[in-house]
């Protein structure tokens, strides 16, 4: 059994995200600080330049005309967003290309991951409900647990997958059986040190058990990772570690205020954007 | 030499070339229709996602691969241009599955099996072997040198 700051002491080879991307997330909360604070950070890192500005122009993000400044970016997207596209192109810099536990594999583990993110946002749009602010970056980044575990617990992980292989027992279940915590636990402290906006660590706490989720969370962001997650997982977006050995929770698809049919129909739309995030971010991946 | 065609979810692929294997990963509750004519040795594959056109018409216009009833019937159009006959031919399914407790919300792994069942019927097209259904992610390969069709799903390979 092992806590979750132990599987992070342990997986200090893993990469982390640029300092960048935390001093960023810090911005976010300070409410002095204007776009040109944002700038200042962004602008001395021609890669993050580069990499945001081409982000900013995909047909995702669709910015209506066309952004050749950092600058422009944040006047045009907003802070949060920059933000968020900030995140996405430096993480998936950092995503090792093999991680031994956990058969991981990196483009299937990627795929997923966007296609949570794009999910997430899909899904709160048709809902009518105002996004939460940090939705792309918590679909993104939610599964980083299982990158910790699986680089370090080689052997555990080895353990997990065939205790859930075996049968009824849940991924999450068979974490805790085997290694005393879960992917959900590691990521959440992950993401508070690498300086994450706290909405994030929330996310990734509960993506697995939003009704756990505490009062004082973004109890919509939860939910809306739960059933991106869910939905990715079931309709096969991204082989991830995991897959369908793992439930959804009604009341979370209730509370976003969408049917199920909805939920689908969702899925068809977003098909097409999530092979093209997927293909855009992966292309910076050395 | 071996050279592998992946086929990527909501897409279709058929070939005659005996060096190709064509491959889909990470079937859900997705299904993968393989079909395979050993006289001509060609063969095709198609991944597709949701099972009526009629949720999204737009879409299946535009990417008729996504759907069971605009999909399948493409697939065999394709083959019968490389020369495969319906008679000839083998099918094979994999995939429908669903989330270990998905609550019976997400039924599309049973939707996209019933769709294409009977559309089978209706078409005199018999299933020959298929690995349908539970909670497990599936990958499929066809060989077209010999027809032979391999599901792996975890640690588990089975040849269909």
């Amino acid at each position: 059994m092992i806590t979750p700051r132990e599987v992070l002491r342990k997986a200090k080879g893993l990469p982390t995200l640029p300092t960048a991307v935390a001093r960023l997330a810090a911005l976010l909360d300070d409410e002095t600080a204007g776009a040109a604070d944002f700038e200042k950070i962004v602008k001395p890192d021609p890669a993050l330049t580069a990499n945001l500005l081409r982000l900013a122009n995909s047909a995702f993000f669709g910015a209506r005309r066309q952004i050749t400044s950092v600058r422009q970016a944040i006047t045009l997207m907003g802070v949060r967003r920059v933000f968020e596209l900030a995140a996405s192109a430096s993480f998936s810099r950092v995503l090792p290309s093999r991680i031994p536990g956990y058969e991981i594999d990196a483009k299937g583990f990627w795929r997923h991951s966007v296609a949570v993110a794009v999910l997430a946002e899909h899904l709160v749009k048709r809902a009518g409900r105002r996004p939460p602010e940090m939705t792309f970056t918590a679909g993104l980044l939610h599964d980083i647990g299982k990158l910790a575990i699986g680089s370090v617990l080689v052997e555990d992980s080895d353990e997990i997958l065939s205790r859930m292989w075996a049968g009824d027992v849940s991924f999450i279940e068979a974490e805790h059986k085997v290694i005393g915590t879960d992917h959900c636990e590691v990521g959440d402290v992950m993401a508070e040190e690498w300086n994450l906006p706290v909405a994030v660590s929330w996310a990734i706490r509960w993506h697995h058990a939003p009704a756990g989720a505490p009062d004082d969370a973004d109890v919509l962001l939860v939910d809306l990772i739960h059933i991106s997650d869910a939905l990715s997982h079931t309709l096969g977006f991204g082989a991830d570690v995991g897959g369908l050995a793992r439930t959804i929770e009604e009341d979370a698809v209730k509370r976003v205020g969408l049917s199920v049919q909805e939920v689908e129909t969702v899925a068809g739309e977003a098909v097409d954007q999530i092979k093209e995030m997927d293909a855009l971010l992966s292309g910076q991946r050395g | 030499m071996q050279k592998n065609i992946t086929i990527d979810i909501a897409d279709f692929a058929v070939t005659k070339d005996p060096g190709a294997v064509l491959v889909t990963y990470a079937l859900g509750s997705c299904i993968a229709v393989i079909a395979y004519d050993p006289v001509v040795k060609a063969g095709g594959m198609i991944h597709y996602m949701l099972p009526l056109s009629k949720a999204s018409p737009e879409k299946a216009s535009r990417n008729p691969a996504m759907f069971a009833d605009t999909g399948i019937p493409l697939l065999f159009q394709e083959l019968y241009k490389l020369g495969c006959e319906k008679q000839r031919m083998t099918v094979k399914v994999a995939g429908g599955g669903a989330l270990y407790d998905d609550k019976g919300m997400f039924n599309i792994g049973k939707r996209n099996y019933t769709v294409m069942r009977k559309m089978f019927w209706k078409n005199d097209i018999i299933i020959a072997a298929e690995d349908v259904g539970g909670s497990k992610s599936r990958t499929a390969r066809l060989h077209i040198a010999t027809g032979r069709v391999v599901i792996k799903s975890g640690r588990e390979e089975v040849e269909l």
